[in-house]
């Protein structure tokens, strides 16, 4: 066990240093030119080029990233020579020179925002999508299996930003049932945070609930087919306890899988649904930081997603082996 | 100027606020009683809320503050001028000047070159401190250091006596250290003195519109409080009405102004500062914004919109681009913004004069109007100098007999192709840039289908928003023609046609240096007399319309929303903005 851990974690580690520079290069190959975008429009070439020093775009791009690397474990400083340096200190991501913030900051800022957004919608929809999914699965070709994938089947349909902007016109500006929201932080203000997070969570939770409806019930479905179900059945043992502890021990499997990836994938940021309710979250930092052309936030985001979906590759792997007994890591 | 990256412009009119009799007191607002036309009262109190999709603000740094509504917001709140304009409906009226910090509005010598402004004995920074002449002094030289202060108006570089290295850049490099030593301090206190509280800029050349070049970046600065790079943040301290309570930007972020103790409304007569505070959302999604504005309830009835009704309220809020529907009379506004918009060709790719006529004149102008949103995106436009200017703007003649026929709307191809053979060239292929948007994308598809239409192929190239202008600012990367948009500086076509056309302008997306032009602009930028530099304008702008370096489509017209609560509301001209100084909330 130990030492599938050490390998993983070296392997994660490779990756990311490859993603780094995949990543690093790949923006600096961008079109944009950030001398002149932060130059506004009263602009010579002369500012461009004092732009560009300040920014330090004025060396070799292997330099920029040794630069950038070393700023991860050092620390570094922009604009050294100029009047006005500016200090990143270690862990160095970068520094948004749009915002005038380190990106690490930035990121450190929003990345509770999005948190909290996540595991509110993720614990929603787990909760109505697999208890849905295993009630449709009971009653297979009944009605209430027919309502279930009825609303599976609309949930999906819908698109995030649709639902997001009918409920607020309904909830909050036509009927008033909640303020507009305003995020804070669950410990500062809870009543608001959850006034805040409510219809976020909603949003974000109908269409993952949906998919997960629909794979809870068809794996549920595929394992009651299953040898080993059948014997459990055989055996006499009570219909609770063959779902429960055979049945859906072993159907989890994929749906873990699924859950795990999707929470990575969200705590990456929710785009969507963080813009229609004005969170602070990285989905919004990231879009802002594009449509702005902020690069140093864009890698930032980019590097910092990419080490939560191989973490959670990880986790969700280690995972398997306590969910399925048939599963062991080694 | 060019837009702000989230927004743009505003609209029409009502009436302004009269004269109000303003009480002497420190910190506290006009006096109530006098109607601005608008049927209601003005009066003190109240929070006016803004809604903007933008994260924060472009520039708060009155060095480096530089779109239209970055200007006139915090000129109406928490930064003061040596001189403002007046506020008023009127486009004209607005367009003038009036004293602010300054007893008058400059006194120039005889020729122009060397202007004196004498500042108040009154107005104080928010710590009580009174604003000096070495304040603005101070202020002022914060542009020169370019490293440091970027993205602001740079026409303080420009214009002052102050000598440039070989390499063009100016020898004084601002009032920052480098190495431990200011460089050329000496050079920049011959050009900007403080004698008591009078403040003299020594020019290099003759500039009679100088009054109005300091409305942008000549704003006070105390020097102890700057901080550089970072001012540009709610270390800004505020000489206005208000001061800054709150600065947090993102999606969710606020800007709150309060009011500032120290600021007197003796020593203002520009400033009503009615509510007695201003809040500021970012990041709120453009539907959720025309939403709740729309419906205004609760405090969304004191809000305004930092941005534009979006084309699919349009038909909601407006009966035509003139005339809100009953339901938002008086608060909905649609009028012409200041900018023109047009395309570039870039001279150094296409030299010949009749292949850029031929482009001219085969556009199909009307459609892309159409594909903007046709009669509420604004009119055809037949040059860069937009007729809400004023005195500089007359009819160049594009559509009627400039090329020697009339071009309809749907553009001219026949005539088109005939000037392409009088060029004795093959029609050219051309790369046509433009920032990918949806309705850019469909404008592309028209540019394309029309000058095909004539001979040309055109190959679109969308560039990522964001980055356009970075883009097309590359000699290297620029393709042949492409959009692009201006509003001036201040109401003078020196801030339209120098920019636009000559190498030292800095929005010369043409490539063009013709030095027989560059003369002649010269001689309109220093010509004293205002009627006949007006006269030399209009004729530059025929002239570059000839020449085909640009092709004009649109003079823009922009359409915004009020709630119900919130007055006056019209386009305040000189930044196509609300009339931020005057505006109050109603109960």
């Amino acid at each position: 066990m130990l030492a599938y851990l050490v390998r993983r974690i070296v392997g994660m580690l490779l990756l990311l240093f490859l993603l780094s520079i995949t990543v690093f290069f790949l923006f600096s190959l961008l079109p944009g030119d950030p001398a002149r975008l932060t130059c506004g429009k009263s602009c010579s070439p002369q500012i461009v080029e004092a732009n560009r020093h300040r920014l330090g775009l004025d060396e070799p791009a292997l330099t920029q990233y040794t630069k950038f690397v070393a700023g991860l474990f050092v620390g570094r400083t922009y604009s050294a020579d100029s009047p006005d340096p500016i200090e990143c200190s270690a862990p160095c991501l970068g520094y948004s020179f749009t915002r005038r913030e380190q990106v690490l900051s930035l990121i450190a800022r929003a990345a509770p925002v999005t948190f909290w957004l996540a595991i509110g919608a993720f614990l929603l929809w787990l909760t109505v999508g697999i208890s849905l999914g295993i009630f449709a699965a009971l009653r297979r070709g009944r009605w209430p299996d027919r309502v279930v994938m009825g609303i599976s089947m609309v949930g999906y349909s819908l698109p995030s930003f649709f639902i997001g902007l009918v409920l607020i016109f309904f909830v909050i500006i036509k009927w008033g049932f909640l303020p507009f929201p305003s995020y804070v932080s669950p410990f500062e203000n809870p009543v608001q945070f959850f006034q805040t997070m409510l219809l976020p969570w909603i949003t974000l939770a109908t269409l993952n609930a949906a998919f997960y409806m629909r794979l809870t019930r068809n794996q549920v479905l595929e394992v009651f087919g299953e040898d080993y179900v059948r014997t459990a059945r055989a055996k006499g043992l009570p219909e609770r306890r063959v779902v429960v502890k055979h049945a859906l021990r072993a159907g989890l499997t994929p749906i873990v899988t699924a859950a795990g990836l999707d929470l990575a994938y969200l705590l990456g940021g929710a785009i969507i649904s963080e813009n229609i309710f004005s969170l602070p979250g990285l989905g919004s930092l990231a879009i802002g930081s594009v449509i702005q052309a902020d690069l140093p936030v864009i890698t930032g985001i980019t590097l910092v997603t990419a080490t939560l979906i191989i973490v959670m590759n990880l986790v969700v792997d280690m995972l398997y082996a306590v969910v399925d007994p048939r599963v062991r890591v080694g | 100027m060019v837009r702000s990256k989230a927004r743009v412009i505003r609209a029409l009119a009502l009436g302004v606020a009269a004269a109000l009799t303003l009480a002497a007191c420190g910190g506290q607002p006009a006096s109530p009683g006098s109607s601005d036309g608008t049927g209601t009262t003005p009066t003190p109190g109240g929070t006016i809320y803004m809604l903007t999709t933008a994260e924060q603000w472009n520039r708060i740094d009155p060095q480096r503050a530089y779109t239209g509504e970055d200007l006139a917001f915090f000129g109406a709140t928490i930064t003061r001028s040596l001189v403002s304009y007046k506020y008023s409906t009127d486009v004209e009226e607005a367009n003038s000047l009036v004293p602010d910090l300054a007893t008058d509005i400059g006194t120039p010598n005889a020729d122009a070159s060397e202007w004196k402004f004498t500042l108040q004995d009154g107005p104080k920074w928010q710590d009580g401190s009174p604003v000096t002449c070495e304040d603005v002094a101070y202020g002022v030289s914060r542009t020169f250091a370019t490293g440091v202060i970027s993205e602001g108006p740079t026409y303080q570089i420009a214009y002052l006596d102050i000598p440039k290295d070989e390499d063009g850049t100016s020898s004084y490099k601002g009032p920052y250290p480098i190495d431990g030593k200011v460089v050329g301090q000496e050079l920049y206190d011959k050009a900007v003195s403080c004698d008591g509280s009078t403040i003299t800029f020594k020019l290099a050349q003759s500039v009679p519109d100088f009054n109005f070049t300091t409305t942008l970046g000549f704003s006070p600065v105390p020097k102890a409080a700057d901080t550089g790079e970072k001012y540009d943040s709610a270390d800004v301290v505020s000489n206005g009405p208000y001061m800054i309570d709150t600065y947090e930007t993102g999606n969710g972020g606020k800007f709150i102004l309060v009011r500032n103790p120290e600021w007197d409304p003796a020593f203002d007569t520009v400033r009503k500062a009615y509510p007695d505070t201003w809040e500021v959302d970012f990041g709120i999604d453009v539907q959720v914004m025309d939403q709740r504005i729309m419906q205004s309830t609760g405090n969304d009835a004191f809000t305004i919109q930092y941005g534009n009704v979006q084309p699919a309220n349009l038909a909601t809020v407006f009966t035509d681009p003139q005339t809100p529907t009953p339901q938002f009379a008086g608060r909905a506004v649609s009028d012409f913004d200041p900018y023109s918009l047009y395309l570039w060709i870039n001279v150094e790719k296409v030299p010949d004069l009749k292949i850029r006529q031929a482009m001219a004149v085969a556009l199909d102008r009307e459609a892309v109007r159409l594909n903007a949103g046709g009669a509420f995106a604004g009119d055809l436009a037949d040059g860069v100098i937009k007729p809400n200017i004023g005195v500089d703007y007359a009819e160049t003649g594009w559509a009627t007999d400039l090329f020697g026929e009339a071009i309809p709307p749907a553009g001219n191809p026949e005539l088109a192709k005939t000037l392409i053979a009088d060029s004795g060239k093959p029609a050219p292929t051309l790369k046509y840039d433009y920032p990918s948007t949806p309705v850019n994308d469909q404008a592309a598809a028209i540019v394309k289908a029309s000058l095909e239409l004539a001979g040309f192929k055109v190959t679109p190239n969308p560039i990522e928003a964001g980055v356009y202008y970075s883009v097309v600012f590359d000699p290297a990367k620029k393709g042949d023609f492409g959009s692009g948009g201006w509003g001036p500086d201040w109401p003078n076509a020196s801030t339209v046609i120098p920019p636009l056309f000559t190498h030292e302008g800095g929005w010369d997306l043409s490539e063009v240096e013709d030095k027989d032009f560059n003369v002649k602009v010269k001689a309109a930028q220093t010509e004293l007399d205002r009627p006949t530099q007006a006269t030399m304008w209009q004729d530059l702008n025929k002239e570059a319309a000839l020449n085909a370096w640009i092709i004009p489509t649109r003079f823009g017209l922009t359409q915004v929303i009020a709630g119900s609560k919130v007055q006056p509301v019209y386009q305040w001209a000189p930044y196509g903005s609300w009339p931020y100084a005057v505006m109050y909330v109603t109960q």
